[in-house]
């Protein structure tokens, strides 16, 4: 389970554009979200959570901490973990644009241990959003596999319901025994949590008050 | 009378006829005044609406007969309260307060808690020269009532009682005095429903095997077992182990163990169930 998301910086999009930015007028239809971890902590990824806001379509490529991804001028490679995940199934109408995704480890194309950026390419092709990006964008590290701590035993060893196929000859309806049996429960747990912290206030020992008897406490 | 005169004045310079209307108007005016007011006073409105409550309260199968016994009551505890000699009139308030107690089924949370704060006043006020308050003698006096009416055995309610009474001399205070009555009557419907699951096990014949019955009381016992989580979990966990399959389990298990048939009648059987249940009974101290 996630323990709480990792800490990391997420750069706000940058709208990439052939051409001048100032003067072309044409709406750019990819952006780039970096986000930075910190740099003394590769992050072993095992989600990564965010709230879509009108982006179509997602890559998204990560930067890790290992010896086959330097390149030969000795900076690391970017690797593509995921390449083109559809978030709208159609870019002009609205299924999908708001909605929030999670993305699994088990989902991506490479192994995602040890990252120490992130790189999402946003893309929307169609003309009729002005804005488009992802929000509320949370990385999740691996956490430890033990359970939580209130969790009941019994719980995690739930015997599968069984229907006894041959029941002995002389053994009652399990239902109306069943349905009896919970009544009692019910009583009994009705009494005990009805108990009262009042107190007469007895402080003999064995019924005798006897001063040799009584003790300090 | 002044908005007489004023309902009287007003019309009078317009016209002549119309004097004798508001003179009727006047006089009509009067009479359901004085009704609903000589009610009030006499206090038989609220007497009616406390009475009202109490049937609403208990929802008795004949509400004629609770109506006569709530006034008969009512009359009694009027101007021979403080009159009568101390010992009659204990009786009399144990009567009371008995009747109190078993107005409304103990599931009825709210209407229960009235009631026993009810009984624990009248059975408080002890008589002019006594001090109030509740002490343990009439309390277990109280306790022994109630479960005389129900068929509960007698070795059980003794058992229930000696965790819950409280010495004669001993001054009961009422969150214990709650818990006692709410006890005793949870253990009737106890037995009551214990007695209708020896019927299903013993499949009409009278007598149940006793491999079925000790295999059901220990799943009982299981699901009871202390457990410490919320009080949700606790309900699936019981849920879970008292469904249908898991008990047609331990009984069909049950059966295959010995192949002696012994039974268990139903005195033992409602003296261990009911063993169980006291067991999660607090104790007073």
């Amino acid at each position: 389970m996630a323990t709480g998301p990792a800490p990391c910086t997420v750069r706000s999009p940058v709208a990439l554009q052939v051409g001048d930015v100032k003067t072309d007028l044409a709406r750019p239809g990819v952006a780039v979200i970096d986000v930075v971890l910190p740099p003394a902590q590769p992050l072993d990824l095992q989600e990564i959570i965010f709230k879509n806001s009108y982006t179509a379509f997602l890559t998204v490529r990560v930067q890790r901490r290992r010896p086959c991804d330097v390149g030969r001028d000795g900076t690391r490679k970017w690797v593509t973990c995921l390449w083109n995940h559809c978030l709208m199934p159609s870019p002009h109408t609205e299924a999908g644009s708001q909605d929030y995704f999670s993305l699994f480890r088990h989902q991506l194309l490479c192994d995602v241990d040890q990252v120490t950026a992130v790189r999402l390419i946003l893309r929307q092709p169609s003309p009729v959003w002005l804005h488009f990006t992802l929000e509320e964008l949370r990385l999740y590290p691996r956490g430890q596999q033990s359970l939580q701590t209130d969790f009941p035993s019994w719980l995690s060893h739930l015997a599968p319901q069984q229907q006894p196929e041959n029941l002995h000859g002389g053994v009652p309806d399990p239902e109306k025994v069943s349905t009896e049996v919970q009544q009692l429960w019910v009583l009994t747990e009705m009494i005990r949590a009805n108990q009262t912290a009042a107190r007469i206030g007895r402080f003999d020992v064995d019924g005798c008050y006897d001063i040799n008897l009584l003790s300090y406490t | 009378m002044a908005s007489c005169e004023k309902r009287r004045s007003a019309p009078a310079p317009a016209t002549g006829s119309g004097l004798v209307e508001p003179v009727r108007a006047g006089v009509g005016g009067r009479e359901p005044e004085s009704e609903a007011e000589f009610l009030l006073q006499s206090g038989v409105t609220s007497m009616v609406r406390e009475a009202l409550l109490k049937v609403l309260e208990a929802r008795p199968e004949e509400p004629i007969s609770f109506l006569a016994s709530y006034f008969e009551k009512l009359v009694l505890s009027g101007p021979q309260g403080g009159a009568a000699g101390d010992r009659h009139g204990q009786h009399q308030r144990l009567g009371r307060a008995l009747w109190y107690v078993r107005l409304a089924h103990h599931s009825h949370r709210t209407a229960f808690n009235n009631n026993v704060s009810m009984a624990y006043e009248c059975l408080s006020a002890r008589g002019r020269r006594k001090k109030p308050g509740v002490n343990g003698r009439i309390y277990s006096e109280l306790l022994k009532k109630i479960c005389q009416d129900g068929e509960a055995p007698e070795e059980v309610v003794s058992s229930l009682l000696r965790k819950i009474q409280c010495r004669d001399h001993e001054a009961v205070p009422f969150d214990v005095f709650r818990y006692g009555v709410l006890s005793c009557f949870v253990l009737l419907e106890f037995v009551a429903k214990a007695d209708t699951l020896y019927n299903v096990l013993d499949d009409g014949s009278g007598v149940a095997d006793k491999r079925v019955c000790q295999a059901v009381l220990g799943t009982l016992e299981d699901a009871l077992g202390a457990s410490d989580f919320s009080v949700p979990i606790r309900y699936l966990e019981a849920g879970s182990k008292l469904g249908p399959d898991c008990l047609a389990l331990a009984m069909d298990k049950a059966l295959l163990e010995r192949k002696i048939c012994s039974s268990m009648n139903r005195e033992e059987f409602l003296k261990k169930a009911t063993a169980l249940f006291i067991a999660k009974v607090k104790p007073i101290d």
